[in-house]
C-alpha cells in the first residue's frame, strides 16, 4: 500500500497514547487497528474541514473559524463533542490571552528598565557635581534638558 | 506562568519516544487537570486542513478545535471498537473490531469504505 508521506498522518505515538488512555488497563491494540484508527482520524479531520468550510462559505468568509468547526460537528452528528470542545476553546483562549499579556508585560518591563537606567545615570552625575554646581550651573541644566 | 513552562517540559518527555519530536509541540495544559488543551501537533492538523483545495485560510482557533475534535474522535472510536472486542472476550483490539464499529455506529458512516483503495484515491 503506497501511503502518503507523514505529513498527512497524525503521529503514531500520540494516537497510541490517546487510544490507551481511552481503554481500560490491560487492553492492547494491534498495529493494524492502530493504524486504521490513525487513518480514520485523518479522514475525520478532512471531512470536518470540508463541512466547516461550507459554513464559512455560507457566511461569506474566507477564513475558517472555531464556530464553523463546531457547526460542522453538529452537522456530522457529533453533537456530543460540542460541549467539551467549547470548554477546550475557552481554556485555549485564556491561555492565548495569558501568553499575550505575559509577552506584553515583558516588553513593558524591558522598556521600564532602560528608562530607569538612564535616570540613575543622570542622578549620579548631579550628585558628583553638587559642589561644583555654582560654577557649572549651565552645564548641569543642559544635561537635564537632554534627559 | 510557571505551570505552563512545567507543562511544556512534561509533554516533550512523553512525545520524544515516538520519533515525531520534530513536529511542533502542542500547547501546554492549563492548571486544571481535565482541561488538557491538545496533544496532537497543530502543524500536522494544519497540513490536513490545507490539503483541501477549497479551503482558503483557517484561523488558529479552528485548527486547535479540529485537533481536539480529532482526539475526541479517536477516544470515541477506540471505545466503541473495544465493545466489539469485549463481546469476543478478547483483550486486544483488532482491525475487524474497528470495521464492526464503523458499520454499527451511524456517526462513523463517513468512514465506510475506508479501505486501502479509498485512502489511496483520496491522497492523490
Amino acid at each position: 500500500m503506497a501511503e502518503r508521506p507523514e505529513d498527512l498522518n497524525l503521529p503514531n505515538a500520540v494516537i497510541t497514547r490517546i487510544i490507551k488512555e481511552a481503554l481500560p488497563d490491560g487492553v492492547s491494540i494491534s498495529k493494524e487497528a492502530r493504524s486504521a484508527i490513525s487513518r480514520a482520524a485523518s479522514v475525520f479531520v478532512l471531512y470536518a474541514t470540508s463541512c466547516a468550510n461550507n459554513f464559512a462559505m455560507k457566511g461569506k468568509r474566507k477564513t475558517l473559524n472555531a464556530s464553523d468547526v463546531l457547526s460542522a460537528m453538529e452537522e456530522m452528528e457529533f453533537q456530543r463533542f460540542v460541549t467539551p470542545l467549547k470548554e477546550a476553546l475557552e481554556a485555549y483562549r485564556r491561555e492565548q490571552k495569558g501568553k499575550k499579556e505575559a509577552s506584553e508585560q515583558k516588553k513593558k518591563d524591558k522598556d521600564k528598565k532602560t528608562d530607569s537606567e538612564e535616570q540613575d545615570k543622570s542622578r549620579d552625575e548631579d550628585n558628583d557635581e553638587d559642589e561644583e554646581r555654582l560654577e557649572e550651573e549651565e552645564q548641569n541644566e543642559e544635561e537635564e534638558v537632554d534627559n | 506562568m510557571a505551570a505552563v513552562a512545567a507543562g511544556n517540559g512534561a509533554f516533550r518527555e512523553e512525545e520524544g519516544t515516538g520519533g515525531d519530536a520534530a513536529a511542533p509541540q502542542p500547547h501546554a495544559p492549563t492548571s486544571a487537570p481535565g482541561a488538557r488543551l491538545s496533544r496532537l501537533p497543530l502543524a500536522r492538523v494544519k497540513a490536513l486542513v490545507k490539503a483541501d483545495p477549497d479551503v482558503t485560510l483557517a484561523g488558529q482557533e479552528a485548527i486547535f478545535i479540529l485537533a481536539r475534535a480529532a482526539e475526541l474522535f479517536v477516544e470515541t472510536i477506540a471505545k466503541d471498537a473495544y465493545c466489539c472486542a469485549q463481546q469476543g472476550k478478547r483483550k486486544t483490539l483488532q482491525r475487524r473490531d474497528l470495521d464492526n464499529a464503523i458499520e454499527a455506529v451511524d456517526e462513523f458512516a463517513f468512514l465506510e469504505g475506508i479501505g486501502r483503495r479509498w485512502w489511496k484515491s483520496k491522497m492523490q
